[in-house]
């Protein structure tokens, strides 16, 4: 770890070999141990430390940019002299709204020193216990444990000076019984919330249930998706929709729609980057503070997320959300998303199901169509049929295939609890409840 | 740097490590890139450092760092044997057997031409602002963007078992994307492609002449219906072949995957052991080899990160599937050899099984002859999404493009095509396979493996190729 006074000396240090032009400077550095385990033991097991220092230096609308995961002062100014020869033939960008200027930002606590100081040998421990469980079942363990620490700080010549420091542990495991699999994970701050028994129970108790599966015809089905499963659906609505760049292009289904009913009553959706039930950082890649974002309330398409560009070219602040760059542009995305919490449990809903469709997980997803958010993805990891308010069978792995904004107009309930979740790409860490969504389409079956 | 390698193997031994390989890799990256929106983007980046990985007890370890002074050496050296001491509370009866390796020395570069750092930015912004207004010319195009990418990756390898190697790999590669906006419809149309060479390869690829018909197709897309949905032949161009190689060939026939290694994140595989030799993958028309060496493949190199001889292995032969993707720990299991193909993205990842070009090979077709062959079907071009189930059986991809195919000519434009199936059933399907004049390895320069997740370069030789009686439409 760099810590902040010594992350924030190496930033003024590249604003001072930086004399003469603007420039934005932002040093993104992770210490990461991860273990991984199949077949019952352990087969990877890693730690690293490495950073990256990103330069932007600007004169007039031009920019030039070039990084490097060296701080020495050697590599510092190669750094500097590089984005300079960058600069020098890029050209002006008319659009280029400057580097912004220092805001507030809010303190968030994001720092376990547990989490921080979490060595190999605990990591070890705990993922015995799920094995251990798995064993004496004569089943198969296969999972993930990662901790560490992450920062992120950014200094730039109009005053900008911020600094984070972050822990996160990831647990999870997929208990095996012969094509039958059982999912479990946990994502927090603090490793001692992670308890490795319950991981394992929870595994097992999915891997376990109705060992024979069946065959299902696809169709659509009233369908109970678990935090899991819901984190995917909800993560194309963040990755294509909710982003002022999309509204601006005409790519979101939002773009001219705003203040429109555009899903159920029951849908509210915002990003909440200072909201400590999510990983909350306080700031983005540009320095800017973290503001909550509604995207839709009670249905209605409310707004977008914005970067320093896009935010200009709408006429309004920036909501800190300028995300990785991407070329040497950065994006505006959601970082934190909240999902409404109802009044419904799980078990309320499973009662309430005639015939449907209890989902733990979903598997590579994707979108063929944008505009609609059309996504695909198969289920894996515990698909259930339910008959009668029972869950009554194990499903062979479905594929569907349906829009999102079409199925956020049909959620059926809402839990009145949510979780923290990432998604299956690990692109966003959410805080979803478990939802019931009717007549939702599955277009495709697997063979287990 | 081959001092610090053998100093910290040397400390790594000290301390108990049975086997230890150390790698030390400098990846210089340029991306440029030039859009209608905005002044033109140029970056560049390095990253260095070096990845130990041990074994001891017969359980892995690995740690990793950008600082070579002797301090951090020494910290690398010890965290990685602490971690592996850690490991082996966890391990499987005696513990890693690794294939064993004669010593060797040897140095490998990419053939390259003209050194795509030699090409200064720019020329490059130039050269790309010609492709950008060959699309803006095109009335009705809302957005164009075009990229040139340039990586070099400086690597040196030495493991205990007397491995020394050094190698250079140079990639280069280009792209454009058009965006055309209508009403409430958006549609892009894109080219991209990348290989192990220079600066040579961006100027063979046209990009000027592809952006005109790529805008001229964006703008016709927003007036083109919707792709039907229903069965039909489907007749593929290289690229959307190359990328089910990729999803439903490349990634099953991974040794690391079969044996459950990928289960919790990127799943596992269909092709399980007792296949191996008598599973019929495809129809007789299918032929696919695993091939490192192959010149301007972007997944081609001399060595792996194991310091295993880059090699070309049958895998599926006349539609038989003849064997994996293997490694110098996994191979033994299956009284096999290791077929070199364990590569690690950057200094700072262990290495895993990863494809390398995999390549189907070129049939006696023209792409010609097979549309005139074709009573009814459609064309699709371009993958525009794509999803498989954790073992690769079922399959849903999207495209950009298709136009109809009615008595063996193309008819009407269709806009959001996508076709979905089982692996197996559809590459049987296949019976017709262009030949090697519409043959190239398509260069795919984000392939996503492992936790952390690494994205690396690898290849796909591909032409255009028949299949029959497939699901097609979006919602299909």
């Amino acid at each position: 770890m760099i810590g902040k006074d010594d992350a924030l000396k190496v930033l003024e240090k590249v604003l001072s070999f930086s004399k003469g032009f603007e420039a934005s400077v932002t040093l993104t550095a992770s210490d990461l141990s991860l273990t991984r385990y199949y077949d019952n033991h352990i087969h990877q097991n890693l730690r690293r430390h490495n950073q990256t220092l990103t330069v932007r230096l600007v004169r007039g609308k031009s920019t030039g940019i070039a990084s490097t995961n060296l701080l020495d002062d050697g590599s510092l100014r190669w750094a500097v002299q590089a984005a300079r020869e960058n600069m020098e033939v890029s050209g002006e960008e008319k659009d280029f709204p400057g580097l912004p200027k220092p805001e507030p930002i809010q303190e968030v606590n994001c720092y376990v020193p547990a989490t921080a100081n979490l060595k190999p040998k605990d990591r070890a421990e705990a993922c015995a216990v799920v094995i251990d469980a798995a064993k004496s079942r004569g089943l198969q363990a296969s999972g993930t444990y990662s901790s560490g620490v992450t920062e992120l700080a950014v200094a730039s010549s109009t005053g900008v000076r911020a600094y984070n420091a972050g822990t996160e542990a990831f647990f999870r495991t997929i208990i095996q019984d012969g094509d039958n699999t059982g999912y479990a994970d946990r994502l927090t701050r603090d490793v001692r919330e992670i308890d490795a028994g319950a991981v394992a129970e929870e595994a097992l108790t999915k891997a376990t249930l109705f060992p024979e599966a069946i065959d299902l015809p696809p169709g659509r089905y009233d369908t109970i998706f678990e935090e899991y499963a819901l984190a995917d659906l909800i993560r194309f609505l963040g990755m294509i929709a909710f982003g002022a760049d999309a509204k601006q292009q005409g790519r979101s289904f939002m773009a001219a729609r705003l203040g429109e009913k555009v899903m159920g009553d029951n849908v509210t959706i915002w990003d909440d980057g200072l909201d400590p039930a999510s990983l909350a950082v306080p700031f983005d890649l540009e320095g800017m503070p973290k503001q909550k974002v509604v995207f839709i309330e009670n249905g209605v398409a409310k707004g977008f997320v914005y970067d320093s560009k896009t935010a200009k070219k709408d006429g309004v602040k920036s909501t800190g959300h300028a995300s990785a760059m991407r070329g040497g542009r950065s994006v505006p995305r959601p970082s934190n998303m909240f999902l409404k919490v109802g009044d419904s449990t799980r078990d309320e809903m499973l009662r309430s199901t005639k015939r449907g469709l209890l989902v733990t997980r979903f598997h590579y997803t994707h979108c063929p169509e944008p505009m609609n958010v059309v996504a695909t993805g198969t289920t894996r990891d515990g698909t259930f049929l339910i008959e009668d308010g029972r869950i009554v069978a194990r499903v062979k792995n479905l594929r569907f295939t349906e829009s999102m904004v079409e199925a956020f107009s049909r959620v059926e309930a809402i839990a009145k609890t949510a979780r923290i979740t990432r998604d299956w790409w690990s692109t966003f860490n959410s805080v979803l409840p478990c939802v019931k969504i009717r007549d939702f389409s599955f277009t495709g079956s697997t063979m287990f | 740097m081959l001092t610090e390698l053998n100093r910290i193997l040397g400390l790594a031994q000290k301390l108990g490590a049975e086997y230890a390989d150390a790698r030390y890799v400098s990846i210089t990256q340029e991306p440029v890139s030039v859009s209608t929106d905005g002044a033109p983007q140029i970056s560049v980046s390095k990253s260095t450092g070096l990845g130990l990985r041990v074994l001891v007890d017969g359980a892995w370890g690995f740690a990793a760092t950008p600082y070579l002074d002797p301090r951090s050496l020494e910290k690398t050296a010890d965290e990685a044997v602490k971690i592996a001491y850690a490991s082996a509370l966890c391990k499987k009866g005696d513990g890693v057997f690794l294939e064993p390796l004669e010593p060797k020395r040897a140095r490998w570069q990419t053939p390259c031409k003209v050194d795509p750092f030699s090409v200064k930015p720019e020329e490059k912004v130039e050269f790309l602002t010609d492709v950008v207004e060959s699309a803006k010319k095109v009335p009705g195009v809302f957005r164009a963007t075009a990229s040139i990418m340039s990586y070099r990756e400086e690597k040196e390898f030495m493991s205990t078992d007397g491995r020394q190697i050094e190698q250079t790999i140079v990639h280069s590669g280009g792209s454009v994307s058009v965006m055309a906006r209508g009403e409430g419809d958006v549609q892009s149309r894109s080219f991209a492609d990348y290989a192990g060479g220079g600066f040579e390869f961006v100027e063979s690829l046209d990009l000027k002449a592809k952006a005109e018909a790529l805008a001229d197709e964006a703008v016709k897309l927003l007036k083109a219906p919707v792709c039907p949905t229903g069965i039909t032949d489907v007749v593929m161009g290289g690229s959307m072949v190359a990328l089910q190689i990729h999803e439903s060939c490349g990634h099953p026939i991974e040794l690391d995957r079969v044996v459950g290694q990928e289960a919790t994140f990127a799943g596992t595989s269909f092709l399980t052991p007792e296949k191996k030799g008598s599973f019929r993958y495809g129809s007789q028309s299918v032929n696919i080899v695993a091939d490192a060496t192959a010149p301007g493949g972007l997944g081609s190199f001399g060595y792996d990160d194991e310091g295993v001889e880059a090699q070309c292995v049958d895998i599926v032969r006349e539609g038989i599937f003849t064997d994996y993707l293997t490694s110098r720990e996994l191979a033994p299991l299956f009284d096999q050899e290791s077929n070199g193909t364990m590569r690690a993205v950057g200094w700072e990842n262990i290495p895993l099984v990863r494809m390398t070009n995999i390549n189907l090979e070129p049939g006696d077709w023209t792409v010609d002859e097979i549309i005139k062959d074709t009573k009814e079907g459609i064309f699709v071009d371009t993958p525009k999404s794509w999803s498989l189930d954790d073992k690769r059986l079922n399959f849903h991809f999207g495209q950009e493009i298709a136009y109809e195919i009615k008595d063996g000519s193309l008819g009407r434009m269709l806009k959001n095509p996508a076709h979905t199936g089982m692996t197996p059933d559809f590459w049987n399907s296949c019976d017709a396979v262009a030949g090697k004049d519409e043959w190239r390895i398509w260069g795919t320069p984000g392939c996503a493996k492992g936790e952390p997740v690494q994205v690396i370069h690898v290849g796909h030789g591909a032409t255009p190729a028949r299949f029959r009686k497939v699901k097609v439409g979006v919602e299909a």
